[in-house]
């Protein structure tokens, strides 16, 4: 431990014991006890101890006087166990200290134990210290596992959960200790405490009242999800048909926990001999739990790359299901082609069909319930490679697509359950945006282009409907662009496939009208997507034809007045990309004044005037991409284009945009010096194109590039300094091989460059001089420290908050000096 | 899901909440209708772009339109502290924060909004920040109100909290200053602009470290006023950028403000300051007193940190604090009393400055939660939002004063409240003619027993004649007579034993009645 901190140790322990002096902010006890934690990985706890004596007074004090605040004596029951947890500084505090602190007549008996942070300190305290066997004994002698019993119902969740984990942790260090040989393998005789353990989980296994068989079933989840030793299989034979029993119950206990139990057993490979009997439960729990749980279940069977095929078909059956009855239900004809479209064999052993359909059409929650878990399930298992196969891509396209319908109203049915579906479906927001997410995963497929023709036409239904909130309107263009995206391409043939050709027509009015939306969610998903599209299908020409006969690309350079800053960014970017690809408003339109001066005069009025960071960033983007692209507009006058950005972007308060402007005159710098020196690339020739040196240089210095880089070096934001650094190291590292330099205090303007350093690290203002010559810059480049400074910055500036100086110094301050301050969060 | 906030506090997974209490390995928003944020400070607000981004929930979020305004800029401000101080990379990013708001549907004061067939809230103003409101979340007959943080009295910019009587199961109250009345606004006032006013007599400078909106706008009025009112000449800076940002959502969100400025707004804008003007790195370094309003508000980074370290040397100068700082940051440290800092680099930091701490945050006192209660008439209350011992006083005054059960769990403890729900029941035409062909029509003063046989379709409760519940259910009627053999021992004759036990009976039943 850090000589300071000890010094500060005896002062704060005093503080802590003294229930008069109050600790303004609980969160220090929490970082103190972190600091232990890190000391004690690091060194000796008995020697921390044996130095530090006040600890133990602090902790014998505990015991000798409860009326302690619950937080002091909650942290120091957690910090007893810290120092627990090494063997012989167990042994050291073993006597009276820890008997008083976890023992039976222990914190039980205080009055503070009515106090959950008492209770939950009790239980961490015990967990850190249960980790040798001598702990093990002092659990099962001290009377401390039946309280823990008794914990696991306690009315705190925090309190409840951590015993339920206490449990499984001595479960596990019981079971440890119990083995016998390097094999671990246990010899067969349960440890007491094991078996005290055991009992009390079959016991609730057994019981009628449902928060008992929750807890069991938990500890169990934990403990096959956390240990694989071949010792939790003899515990599954043994629970094995407690669990099964639970499930012939009416109604069946704890189904959401039973779920957990059957997934984390399947998914242990400790397990491997005991499946068979595993494989039988699972499947009478796909057969008789409720739609809803069984979903789970079978999702995760799927999931499972061991699984029968006999559970599967049936799992991925239940999963089926609700899609199924869906498109049964709202087939107009009897003997409808979308149900026989279902591969043969998925459906056949799906009991749960009625009770599905109960579901579905009991009320409205229900079935948006059990359908949105559906297709969020069918979209977490579509991308898997364990996914049943044949992937039955066709119905369940065609079973999204009603969905969407009857959501939107637009589908209609004849029977009386389809009937109901579209009553209770119809403007359903929820089942909308998973419907449309579903639809999304299943554009990675194969298609025909008749289904083709129907998720464009219900898109097209979507995005144009004036009903669509804007959350399902974003979520329609997310799904359009990865439909129109993977849409299939004749192959050697450019143009676009039939079906995107159609639905391009139709969609630019609507994006020109969904543009002028009032909200400006709407406005912004769509310069969102258009800028997605444009940067995947800028050069195609049936796009573009498309988007240049619309007013969109007009409306999107009016955007960039957008009263709503998100939005003006967006029009930024999306104005941005569209004229990368020369696909700008026509610049002679009467209508837009903005136009005539050319984007790039707004994009610099944005990047000067506007109030929000959002906004100017996108611009810097902008135009670092217009740089990497070469971008007329910037190709024109490059050094004029340079000089006036870093002008403009180093007076900016958004340190952000500090940075992107640094990350622009970056690239400006690789385009005229190369790309940065690799050390594990084997040297190659400059490329041809590099400009020389020398007059590279004197067109940094024209440019105020150097000002701009060593004013940033020395910024407030530290990763504006820290980018300013990469650049001068760059910068520093291509020059290096530049000879003929004299000693910087021999260059004129260099010792004045110095002075101004100085100065700007002292906080104050100033400028370079402006005549400084090359030789005077890369001298300063020289005689700075770049790569001290870089180390420097690496680390976070936020020590003072970090350090545990700081943080006893901050405890000992605050003793008895703030009262109504802490209670004042704004 | 009332609020989502952060603990400003912890630089770790602490600092949010641990959704997994939600569900372990269920998707969350299947187990969420939906979320509410009461406003847009950070302990309210701040893990919302991880919880919809990150975590992963999908489903609607709601808050006023203020609030959804202002939501970003904070969110925004903290992402860019986390990320610039700290170098966190798996930090919320900006698009997130964006994509979070656009799942926001904002409502209206006083709206009814139907969250789904089962759930409706309703926002109700409740003062302490622009935007902020209680929310009333109805099931059925059955209701809870969650205040979020409130003010019972108008202040400068803003009204005061309000809630109709609608005698909700559950009241949620914050519980701040649960055993405060707070001191007269007007000493407090009085006390501020004195300190001000004195050190930039003697030529010295004042640092408020504020947080961009809020209760800095209050006290941007109040100095506005007393500068004009005394005719004085020195400087008033605000951090650059902030003070139009401020004023264009006080401008745009003109009616959430209190009535006196709404009144006045159309001669003048009371956010449209003379005297304070934006400030520029560079102003720092002037000579003379100047007062300047920097964030962030502990001290913790940024310009006021900046501005800080230039001016924390001088005795002349002063910072005021206006609010509570953290364990760690610049401003906890001189809040309680430290005058030796030890800065980057090992750097030691002298404050010689003096250091002034000036609560103006907004919260209702004692004195105004019991008249919250007082408004709502709740069948139960429960506190939260403060600190145990206080709470305890304040649980005792409620249960004394309102005779109603009022809980103050802890984190994560659960509390259970019996409720009567109303279940509403027809009455099938029928038995209501039958029984209004006795005679004897019911009478709200009157009550009286009405038999029937209940039967449940399709969730709907229904009281019929037994004769057509039987019909319905297509069910055949049954009687069933009880009877009971009692030996008794008696030497007379069976006629007069028969008597006896006769006129026994009625004995016992007349005593019944």
């Amino acid at each position: 431990m850090d000589p300071e901190c000890s010094r500060l140790l005896p002062a704060l322990c005093a503080a802590l014991a003294d229930p008069r002096q109050p600790l303004a902010d609980d969160t220090c006890l929490e970082k103190l006890l972190d600091w232990f934690k890190t000391v004690t990985e690091a060194e000796s706890s008995l020697l921390l101890l044996q130095e530090n004596p006040a600890l133990v007074e602090l902790l014998s004090h505990v015991l000798k006087s409860q009326d302690m605040s619950s937080r002091v004596l909650s942290f120091s029951l957690r910090l007893a166990g810290t120092f627990a947890a090494q063997e012989d500084c167990f042994l050291y505090l073993q006597g009276e200290l820890l008997l008083g602190l976890f023992g039976e007549g222990g914190p039980q008996c205080w009055a503070a134990w009515s106090v959950p942070t008492v209770r939950s300190g009790w239980i961490q305290g015990l967990r850190s210290l249960a980790q040798h066997p001598c702990a093990l004994h002092f659990l099962a002698d001290s009377g401390a596992v039946d309280t823990i019993f008794s914990l696991q119902g306690d009315p705190s969740l925090f309190v409840a959960s951590a015993a339920s984990q206490l449990l499984v942790h001595t479960l596990a260090l019981s079971m440890q200790a119990g083995a016998t040989g390097c094999s671990g393998l246990w010899d067969g005789v349960w440890p007491a405490c094991a078996q005290k353990i055991m009992g009390h989980l079959e016991e609730s296994l057994q019981s009628t009242a449902a928060p008992q068989v929750t807890q069991a079933l938990n500890v169990l989840t934990s403990t096959f999800g956390r240990c694989h030793s071949p010792w939790t299989e003899t515990l599954w034979g043994q629970l094995c048909p407690l669990v099964a029993r639970l499930l012939e119950r009416t109604p069946i206990p704890a189904a959401h926990s039973l779920v957990d139990l059957l997934l984390s057993v399947a998914r242990s490979p400790a397990l491997s001999s005991s499946h068979g009997r595993l494989w039988e439960a699972v499947a009478q729990a796909l057969r008789c739990l409720s739609p809803m749980q069984a979903g789970s279940l079978a999702l995760g069977m799927l999931k499972l790359p061991h699984c029968p095929q006999a559970l599967r078909v049936q799992a991925f059956g239940v999963l089926l299901q609700p899609l199924a009855c869906v498109v049964k239900a709202t087939a107009q004809a009897p003997g409808p082609p979308g149900c026989s479209m279902w591969p043969p064999g998925w459906l056949d052993g799906a009991e749960g069909s009625s009770l599905t359909v109960d579901t579905l059409l009991s009320s409205k929650s229900a079935c948006v319930g059990i359908l949105c878990q559906t297709l969020a399930q069918l979209e977490e298992l579509q991308p898997l490679p364990q996914r049943p196969a044949p992937w039955p891509q066709e119905p369940l396209l065609g079973a999204a697509v009603t969905i969407l319908r009857l959501c939107h109203g637009s589908a209609t049915s004849s029977s009386s359950g389809g009937g109901r579906l579209c009553a209770t479906l119809a403007g359903c927001v929820r089942v909308q945006r998973a419907a449309l997410d579903f639809l999304g995963t299943l554009s990675q497929e194969t298609r025909s282009q008749e289904l083709e023709k129907e998720v464009f036409a219900v898109l097209s239904e979507y995005l144009g409907s004036p009903d669509s909130s804007p959350t399902v309107l974003k979520k329609a263009f997310q799904t359009t662009l990865r439909w129109l995206l993977s849409s299939p391409r004749t192959p050697g043939c450019p143009d676009l496939g039939p079906q995107p050709l159609l639905f391009l027509r139709e969609l630019f009015p609507v994006l020109q009208k969904r543009l002028c939306s009032p909200s400006w969610e709407v406005r912004d998903s769509v310069l969102e997507f258009l800028t997605q599209l444009s940067r995947h299908w800028g050069g195609q020409a049936d796009f573009r034809r498309a988007l240049l006969a619309s007013e969109v690309p007009t409306l999107t350079q009016q955007l960039l007045q957008d009263p709503e800053s998100y939005v003006r960014a967006s029009a930024v970017a999306a104005a941005g990309q569209l004229s990368s690809r020369g696909l700008q408003a026509a610049p002679d339109s009467p209508e837009h004044p903005q136009a005539q001066q050319g984007l790039l005069g707004e994009l610099l009025c944005i990047l000067s005037t506007d109030s929000e960071g959002f906004p100017r960033r996108a611009v810097v983007q902008v135009f670092t991409e217009w740089l990497r692209d070469g971008h007329a507009d910037v190709a024109r006058d490059t050094e004029w284009f340079i000089a006036t950005v870093l002008q403009v972007v180093s007076q900016d308060l958004d340190w952000e945009v500090r940075v992107q402007g640094l990350e622009l005159a970056q690239v400006f710098l690789v385009q005229r010096l190369g790309q940065p020196r690799c050390p594990y690339m084997v040297a190659l020739p400059e490329a041809a194109s590099a400009t020389p040196i020398p007059e590279v240089l004197q067109s940094l210095c024209r440019l105020r590039l150097f000002d701009f880089a060593f004013r940033a070096l020395l910024d407030c934001d530290r990763p504006v300094a820290q980018k300013a650094c990469e650049l001068l190291l760059f910068l520093k590292d291509k020059t290096a091989m530049c000879g003929g330099l004299q000693e910087a205090g021999d260059i004129p303007g260099s010792a004045s460059g110095q002075v101004t350093l100085q100065r700007w690290r002292a906080g104050e203002q100033g400028q370079l001089p402006g005549d400084l010559q090359p030789e005077a810059m890369l001298a300063l480049l020289r005689s700075t420290d770049l790569e001290g400074l870089q180390a420097r910055l690496a680390q976070s500036s936020d020590h003072m908050e970090k350090s545990p100086q700081s943080l006893l110094q901050d405890m000992l301050a605050t003793v008895g000096v703030l009262g109504e301050n802490e209670a004042d969060c704004y | 899901m009332l609020d989502c906030g952060m603990h400003m506090g912890f630089n770790d997974d602490r600092r949010f909440p641990d959704f997994s209490y939600i569900t372990q390995n269920g998707r969350l928003t299947d187990f969420l209708d939906c979320v509410i944020i009461s406003h847009f400070h950070l302990d309210h607000c701040g893990a919302l772009p991880y919880f919809s981004e990150m975590v992963g929930y999908d489903g609607p979020i709601y808050m006023t339109h203020p609030t959804q305004a202002i939501c970003p800029i904070l969110l925004e401000d903290y992402r860019k502290i986390a990320v610039d101080k700290k170098g966190e990379a798996n930090f919320f990013t900006s698009q997130m924060i964006k994509d979070c708001m656009k799942k926001v549907v904002a409502v209206h004061l006083h709206q009814t909004v139907q969250v789904d067939d089962e759930l409706e809230i309703k926002a109700y103003y409740a003062g302490h920040v622009l935007g902020a409101a209680m929310f009333q979340i109805k099931v059925g007959s059955e209701s809870v109100v969650y205040t979020g943080d409130y003010n019972m009295t108008p202040d400068r910019h803003l009204g005061a909290a309000w809630i109709d009587r609608c005698r909700p199961n559950l009241l949620i109250t914050e519980s701040t200053y649960a055993t405060t009345i707070r001191d007269s606004k007007r000493c407090r006032e009085r006390d501020f602009l004195k300190k001000v006013h004195e050190t930039v007599e003697r030529g010295g400078k004042v640092l408020i470290p504020v947080f961009a909106l809020g209760r800095a706008q209050e006290l941007c009025i109040l100095l506005e006023t007393f500068w004009e009112r005394m005719n004085l000449k020195v400087p008033i800076y605000f951090s650059t950028g902030l003070t139009e940002k401020a004023n264009h959502y006080y401008k745009l969100f003109i009616t959430w403000t209190n009535q006196k400025i709404r009144k006045t707004f159309v001669q003048r804008n009371m956010f449209e300051f003379k005297h304070i003007k934006a400030f520029d790195r560079a102003f720092a370094d002037n000579p003379g007193p100047m007062v300047v309003f920097a964030t962030p508000g502990m001290l913790h980074a940024g310009q006021s940190l900046q501005i800080f370290r230039k001016w924390a040397g001088n005795e002349k100068n002063m910072v005021i604090m206006p609010g509570y700082c953290v364990q760690g940051t610049v401003g906890h440290k001189i809040l309680s009393g430290q005058r030796k800092l030890e800065m980057e680099g090992r750097q030691v930091l002298e404050v010689k400055m003096q250091v002034e701490y000036m609560s103006f945050s907004a919260h209702a006192d004692a004195k105004g939660i019991m008249q919250l209660v007082g408004q709502a008439e709740p069948e139960n209350v429960l506190l939260v939002h403060g600190e145990a011992k206080k709470m305890e006083f304040l649980r005792q005054k409620i249960e004394q004063e309102f005779r109603v059960s009022c809980y103050m769990p802890a984190n994560g403890e659960t509390v259970t409240l019996p409720t009567s729900p109303n279940i509403p029941v027809g009455i099938s035409l029928g038995l209501l003619k039958r029984e209004m062909a006795q005679g004897l029509l019911p009478e709200t003063k009157k009550p009286r027993l009405l038999h029937g046989t209940l039967i449940m379709k399709d969730s709907n409760l229904r009281l019929v004649s037994s004769e057509q519940a039987l019909k319905e259910l297509g069910l055949a009627e049954h009687q069933l007579r009880f009877t009971c053999r009692v030996h008794l021992q008696d030497t007379r004759k069976e006629q007069e034993t028969a008597l006896r036990v006769y006129s026994h009976l009625k004995s016992t039943s007349l005593m019944a009645r």
